[in-house]
């Protein structure tokens, strides 16, 4: 099972539980809009070249749409509609007034060359810049795109709308970008990993935590976990890594990160691998890689207390109710990962409004914003003995629900 | 004035006299009479004291009630069969000639006095009215069953939903 597919088990699961209803389930599953594209350009080396591009508008009930676009070579109809209705369930989770949708190319860009790449996402804008905008559907960063990438749909949107910084977030700072944005989704996990610890009386300080991924999320985690004093006790990214029960020194592993331009070959421990950081001897296991590392497989060997999903859908179902049958707490990606689409809310608010906020404004808001969405979540869970994924999603599907119903069907 | 026998023969076949031999619908063809009525008009007006029941012999009558259109019957058809069986109500629709008309009356009273004498023919066709109107109730039942449950269905999901989600208290 996919992301995609298991965001629609999870959907279905918190839906049967709260009984709304089979077409109740149906209106609320269905996205608003699919599109499918074919984007042509012309190569550097004369050739014509036509690659399938999707977007998914999947609910708009709470404000405009709100998802990324990503570059890559599987992206397919059915994955862009899953993940637009986890977008969607996502804002509703944190309460930024979006929607969901998803979409991009399906396209393998380290094969493309820079002004291909530029041709590509601008041609993409051309395509769908009808059903874009400020007020309709907001795109973001993704797999394989980055700032430089929105600034260019940013920049091709406004030759048919004007001026329009607010169509996309994740722009670079220098590009009506956000402070803090970039650190956004690793700095709310760590929010709410202090939330969560807190309940269960433990300190972040002194906290052995495991980290299986070291991009923007996975590295931005450790940093900010250090600095809190929690202690990193195993690490790799998807060529390797180190363990080391007693703490790994966290400012040489970036000095060795940055020199080698990965993890492996760090001497400040024993080698080890993705799969064995999911096994390491820790209280908080934070998966920041790919989708679906946590199965059936390995599920029953972890031994962290709590998993904290930086990624999108690390856990599959099946990985998901062995945790729930073992007691180890599991944030679900909707609430644990959410940071990213929070501040680039913010991004949004200030673009509007022609303002900068300063960092320490962006990182109080996010607190809060965190703060808020872990109690709403945590306390549903509580209430109604739900693991607190199948709560997020109730809480999802009660803010998307209760829009729905006030703006009328 | 139609020949009498043929009359008697065309109201043993109306459902109201099933299993009324010759001579026991000449009994209620005795205590009829055939009149006509042109074209427009009006039989009787719902509302009315319903004191007679009429067969259609020729032509085509409309039924309404409240202006909407109920039913269009002609020959062998009945109308005011309730005022057969003594109820003393009101017409409850109007019936109008679409066409010039032929029709048998009978007068309710003379009938039930019929009933009254134990008229083995009268009491035939009580019988066979109480069967036309069980079916017609059963009918009316169905049809009240399903206009309700399509009303509360469609109210009902919307409402359950808000109920859940308040029930939740998000």
């Amino acid at each position: 099972m996919n992301t995609a597919e298991a965001t629609t088990w999870y959907f279905k699961k918190a839906a049967r539980i709260m009984d709304v209803g089979e077409r109740i389930e149906t209106l609320l599953l269905s996205p608003l809009r699919e599109i499918t594209l074919q984007v042509s350009i012309e190569l550097d080396n004369g050739e014509i070249r036509t690659f399938p591009g999707y977007r998914v508008q999947h609910d708009n009930s709470r404000g405009p749409m709100k998802g990324g676009v990503r570059y890559h070579p599987a992206l397919d109809i059915d994955e862009a509609r899953g993940l637009a209705s986890l977008m969607t369930w996502k804002t509703a989770v944190v309460n930024v007034p979006f929607g969901g949708a998803k979409g991009g190319i399906a396209v393998e860009p380290s094969r493309l060359s820079g002004k291909e790449l530029e041709r590509l996402t601008r041609k993409f804008v051309d395509q769908t810049q009808d059903i874009l905008g400020p007020t309709r559907d907001v795109p973001g960063p993704d797999m394989n795109t980055n700032p430089q990438v929105m600034a260019w749909i940013m920049d091709q949107y406004s030759k048919y709308h004007g001026h329009s910084p607010a169509v996309v977030t994740g722009k670079p700072l220098d590009l009506y970008g956000s402070k803090g944005r970039d650190a956004a989704t690793g700095r709310g996990l760590v929010f709410i990993c202090k939330q969560i610890l807190g309940d269960i009386n433990l300190p972040l300080k002194g906290t052995r935590f495991a980290v299986q991924g070291f991009g923007n999320v996975g590295s931005r985690a450790v940093r900010l976990l250090h600095e809190e004093g929690a202690v990193l006790v195993a690490v790799a990214d998807s060529n390797g890594g180190v363990k080391n029960p007693r703490g790994i020194d966290v400012p040489a592993l970036f000095e060795h990160a940055k020199k080698n331009g990965g993890l492996q070959g760090f001497d400040g421990g024993s080698p080890c691998t993705g799969d064995e950081v999911l096994t390491a001897d820790c209280d908080v296991l934070l998966p920041a890689a790919i989708g679906g590392t946590l199965t059936r497989a390995n599920a029953a060997h972890v031994r962290a207390k709590i998993v904290l999903e930086g990624a999108n859908g690390p856990c599959t179902p099946e990985a998901d109710e062995i945790f729930e049958k073992k007691g180890v707490l599991v944030v679900p990606d909707i609430l644990a990962n959410a940071g990213g689409v929070t501040v680039s809310y913010f991004e949004w608010v200030q673009n509007l409004q022609h303002v900068t906020w300063e960092e320490e404004r962006v990182n109080a808001e996010l607190e809060k914003a965190m703060k808020d969405a872990y109690e709403r979540v945590a306390q549903i869970s509580r209430n109604r003995k739900l693991p607190l994924r199948t709560a997020a999603y109730c809480l999802a599907i009660g803010r998307v629900g209760k829009a729905t119903v006030l703006r009328g069907i | 004035m139609s020949n009498a026998t043929e009359l008697v023969q065309k109201l043993s076949q109306l459902p109201i006299c099933r299993g009324l031999t010759q001579g026991e619908a000449g009994v209620l063809f005795e205590i009829a009479e055939e009149t006509t009525a042109p074209k427009d008009a009006k039989l009787f007006t719902e509302g009315d004291p319903g004191n007679t029941l009429l067969i259609i012999l020729e032509g085509q009558v409309e039924v309404t009630k409240q202006g909407q259109s109920l039913a269009k019957v002609g020959q062998g058809s009945v109308l005011g069969e309730m005022s057969l069986l003594g109820a003393g109500g009101t017409r409850s629709a109007t019936a109008t000639a679409l066409t010039d008309l032929k029709l048998l009356r009978v007068q309710a009273a003379r009938f039930q006095k019929l009933v009254h004498d134990d008229n083995l023919a009268a009491l035939k066709i009580v019988a066979n009215l109480a069967q036309v109107m069980s079916r017609r109730l059963l009918m009316m039942d169905e049809k009240l069953i399903e206009l309700l449950d399509e009303k509360s269905k469609k109210k009902q999901e919307l409402a359950d939903f808000q109920r859940i989600l308040s029930d939740w208290s998000f």
